[in-house]
């Protein structure tokens, strides 16, 4: 690659590859939210302290999450010119081990599995399995996640070093605006924030719209319950985000670019920070970017934790300062948005994409996915499955392949009931459709969205109604209140839905709720309204039965709904061990050892943690 | 200019005209809460959804912000629109039970309250007319919302008194429900306002926002006016002298 910008960011490489692959052995520990929350800090002390008393040359650094979140605190020891080694749930003692068996110059045991380092054809620890072979990655292609877990967030040097701005210098090189265009329209890609909106098409539209100023934002307002795809990516590879947002910058003609990131993700803020700043001081970002006459900054605003910011028109009115309240679209924000100019408002992932996308051309990014949807998807796989974790996959995969290849199936034995996709705009999918591969269309025909990404696992002892009812009071609290069917309607069919839970629903309720639902759907004013009823109708749809059970039997098949439930102990299968009865907080169980317990249920809470304990299953709701 | 049309009706309007004032011009009726023709649109309320097809596609839109377009065929009372209509109806009676005018909207469309549905005593629609005409009519901005969803409702800065109120009553004047409460007291009353402040009369008390403002007596027939604040603002605005509202209009001419 010639020109400028290649020869610029050739040298910051430089750095980078020193810090990213140096002579002596690195340890990186995963520093992302997840990895902080399971103790990473202490596992840094720990090998911090351990490095300096044992007097090694051992290099230590901060990365982003690899996905593994279920494995968190995760520890990668990259020997030189061989291999990273990943460790999972590290702690002081396994800090140890690790550091003595560098000192001796021998692998540390206890690897997870092992990913090479460049060419090599080295055959050291042949008994720890490759990342391409391990469960967890084997179904996974990571293009979005490419660096995360990889680099150290907060060295713009170790981004460069691993293609990083390359998208960027080449289109600023090789391609006018309009071609960048035309590459993202060929290459399918669909917007990763939950609506599917082809990009190309909105970059296309606000690059005709007329306008003095122009603005990119990206949306970083992640809010739907169980997702962190966007905070994950902001945490480990924050310059792809501002990478792709100059991309989209050039393409369009716009000079400004704002990140709406929510308050709730100070790590994220934080390194986000560091980046622009870095990108600045190595004229990446600003005037003259790479030394080309392109011009371009970024700057961040913070969500104060509005749901309803998420939806475009809504974050437009809160980044100007004003209340955030969604307007009517049309005219939409690439023609009159951020200040009344014309604004493309693209989601973290989505951006997340571009680089790669433009570096390696639209042939090679839609050779991956089916045939409207394009490339990969990054989920958060959460819930009742057993590798909680972020996954990123190739569009088309089945659900089955993610919850039970990639996610391990279902803890404890139990039987898996549904998917929740798409948060409190999507739906429930049961059983019977989960073969069906992950694409746009074919989520949509379920009853659910694709959504931003977040994957909610539920297993037999869950209750749809009650499921339902979570989102719906999600909803209620979330809903601006600016639209009538959202601000009364959810209301009532909360109220409704909650009737139902405590044993007073009746059968004409299933017909009102269906009624608030279709009124809601096709009258609110936002998607966020407009998909309000989707936890409801696609329980409906599918779980009707517990509905039912819930009306007519005054029964919670799935023992959730309080109201519903009657704690007892099968005196057949009790063993008389006692754990429920230590496990219980109000003294409502009593019995001897090796005999039947009772529960006195005018004691009882119902708060199943008899139940949850009993190990062979006597506690009977 | 472009022509669209209305329930079969074909009407030529400037470009930039909404759909609602279209179907105004031929008089096509459609229900309205919200909208004042003197306000800024809102397209909160949802009462004057239209149907709308475009490329063989149907959509729901508010007819008070969606702008008339070459060629676009409206439907205003679908089987659909009036299902949504009734059920939006049937909401607001269950939030706003008191409310004549949403009453008399039930009345005329044959709504009737839903008996399932828990109703609520208030008034306000949080429809923000009052907020909007304090904002862009008078120019003062005193009150906004607080709160959101079901919880939301106009109310004054941080529940305290609305300073910058200057009494107008523009507000109530606007308001569709008569959620807001104005009175004026005679000289001898007296009323409690904001955290036990006692206003004597003569003055006008406005509840929702806590202010209780003296009334202007007119130096020639001795009669009451106007809050002091609001020909404060007037004359401020008009740059009237100082004395320009010591006597009344009646008094003046």
């Amino acid at each position: 690659m010639k020109g400028k910008p290649f020869t610029h960011l050739e040298k910051l490489g430089k750095s980078g590859r020193a810090s990213l692959l140096p002579n002596q052995v690195k340890i990186t520990v995963g520093f992302a939210s997840c990895g902080v929350a399971a103790g990473a800090q202490a596992v840094l002390n720990a090998f911090s302290s351990g490095i300096k008393k044992r007097k090694m040359d051992v290099q230590i650094q901060k990365a982003g999450c690899n996905g593994m979140c279920h494995q968190e605190p995760l520890v990668e020891v990259w020997i030189p010119g061989k291999v990273r080694l990943t460790y999972g749930k590290v702690n002081k003692e396994i800090v140890q081990t690790i550091l003595a068996a560098i000192k001796l110059d021998a692998i540390p045991e206890g690897a997870l599995f092992k990913t090479p380092l460049g060419i090599t054809t080295d055959t050291c620890c042949e008994d720890v399995p490759d990342n391409t072979s391990h469960t967890f990655y084997s179904k996974q292609q990571r293009v979005a996640l490419r660096n995360c877990g990889v680099i150290d967030p907060e060295n713009i040097g170790e981004y460069i070093a691993l293609e990083g701005y390359q998208g960027l210098a080449l289109a600023l090189t090789e391609k006018t605006p309009a071609q960048v265009i035309k590459e993202v329209e060929k290459a399918g890609l669909r917007g990763r924030g939950g609506g599917g909106f082809p990009t190309g098409l909105k970059w296309k539209a606000c690059r005709k719209a007329r306008g003095k100023q122009k603005y990119i934002i990206c949306n970083a307002d992640e809010g739907d319950p169980g997702a962190y795809m966007d905070r994950s990516i902001l945490e480990g590879d924050p310059h792809a985000v501002i990478e792709g947002m100059m991309i989209a910058g050039y393409a369009v003609g716009a000079s400004q670019g704002v990140i709406y990131v929510r308050d709730e993700y100070p790590l994220a803020i934080q390194r986000l920070e560091i980046a622009l700043e870095n990108a600045r001081k190595n004229k990446i970002l600003g005037s003259k970017v790479l030394e080309t006459d392109f011009s371009f900054d970024i700057r961040i605003s913070r969500g104060a934790g509005a749901f309803v910011c998420g939806e475009e028109t809504a974050l437009i009115r809160s980044v100007e300062g004003e209340c955030g309240e969604p307007r009517q679209r049309p005219p939409y924000p690439a023609v009159e948005g951020l200040y009344g100019c014309p604004t493309i408002i693209n989601n973290v992932e989505t951006l997340a994409n571009i680089p790669a996308l433009v570096k390696s051309g639209a042939k090679l990014f839609s050779a991956v996915g089916t045939e409207t949807s394009k490339g990969t998807k990054v989920f958060s796989l959460v819930g009742k499955v057993n590798n909680v974790g972020l996954v990123e996959v190739p569009m088309g995969i089945s659900l089955r392949e993610i919850i039970f290849d990639i996610g391990g199936g279902i803890p404890g034995g139990k039987a898996f009931k549904a998917v929740q996709t798409g948060g409190p705009s999507g739906g429930c999918i049961p059983e019977s459709l989960i073969d069906l591969p992950v694409d746009y269309d074919k989520l949509a025909q379920t009853g659910s969205i694709m959504g931003s990404g977040g994957l909610i696992v539920m297993d037999e002892k869950t209750c749809m109604v009650d499921v339902a009812l979570y989102f719906l009071r999600f909803l209620e609290d979330e809903s601006c209140g600016k639209c009538t069917p959202c601000r009364v309607g959810v209301r009532r069919m909360r109220e409704i839905l909650e009737d139902i839970c405590e044993g007073r629903g009746t059968l004409n309720d299933l017909d009102i709720l269906e009624k608030l639902a279709g009124t809601i759907k096709e009258s609110a004013l936002c998607g966020l309204g407009r998909t309000a009823p989707n936890p409801v109708l696609s329980t409906l749809k599918y779980f009707k039965n517990e509905y039912l059970a819930h009306i007519k039997d005054k029964k919670c098949p799935a023992g959730v709904c309080r109201e519903l439930v009657k704690y007892s102990i099968d005196k057949k299968l009790c063993i008389g061990c006692g754990a429920c009865l230590k496990a219980c907080p109000v003294d409502a169980v009593s019995g001897e050892k090796k005999k039947a317990h009772k529960i006195n249920l005018k004691k009882c809470i119902k708060c199943g943690a008899c139940s949850e304990i009993c190990p062979a299953g006597a506690v009977l709701t | 200019m472009v022509t669209l049309k209305i329930d079969e009706i074909p009407v030529q309007v400037p470009e930039g005209t909404t759909l609602l004032q279209a179907a105004q011009k031929i008089g096509v009726w459609i229900p309205t809460l919200c909208h004042h023709e003197s306000l800024s649109p809102s397209g909160g309320c949802r009462l004057c959804v239209v149907e709308i097809n475009r490329d063989g596609k149907s959509q729901v839109v508010s007819s008070c912000v969606y702008k008339a377009e070459e060629g676009l065929v409206v439907q205003t009372s679908t089987e659909k629109i009036l299902g949504i209509r009734t059920c939006i109806i049937e909401l607001l009676l269950s939030e706003a039970p008191g409310a004549k005018v949403i009453q008399d909207l039930a009345r005329d469309l044959g709504v009737k309250p839903v008996k399932r549905f828990t109703p609520r005593n208030e008034l306000c629609i949080a429809c923000g007319r009052c907020i909007r005409a304090c904002s862009e009519l008078v120019g003062v901005s005193a009150i906004g919302f607080a709160k959101r969803g079901y919880d939301k409702l106009a109310v004054s800065p941080f529940y305290e008194r609305a300073e910058d109120c200057i009494g107008c009553g523009t507000c109530a004047e606007i308001c569709p429900t008569g959620a807001i409460s104005l009175k004026d007291i005679d000289e001898g009353d007296s009323a409690v306002v904001c955290e036990g402040t006692v206003i004597e009369g003569p003055a006008r008390i406005i509840e929702n926002w806590k202010v209780g403002l003296k009334l202007k007596v007119c130096k020639e027939c001795g009669e009451t006016f106007a809050p002091e604040n609001q020909l404060a603002y007037f004359s401020k605005e008009a740059g009237l002298s100082k004395d320009f509202y010591d006597i009344c209009r009646h008094c003046r001419t």
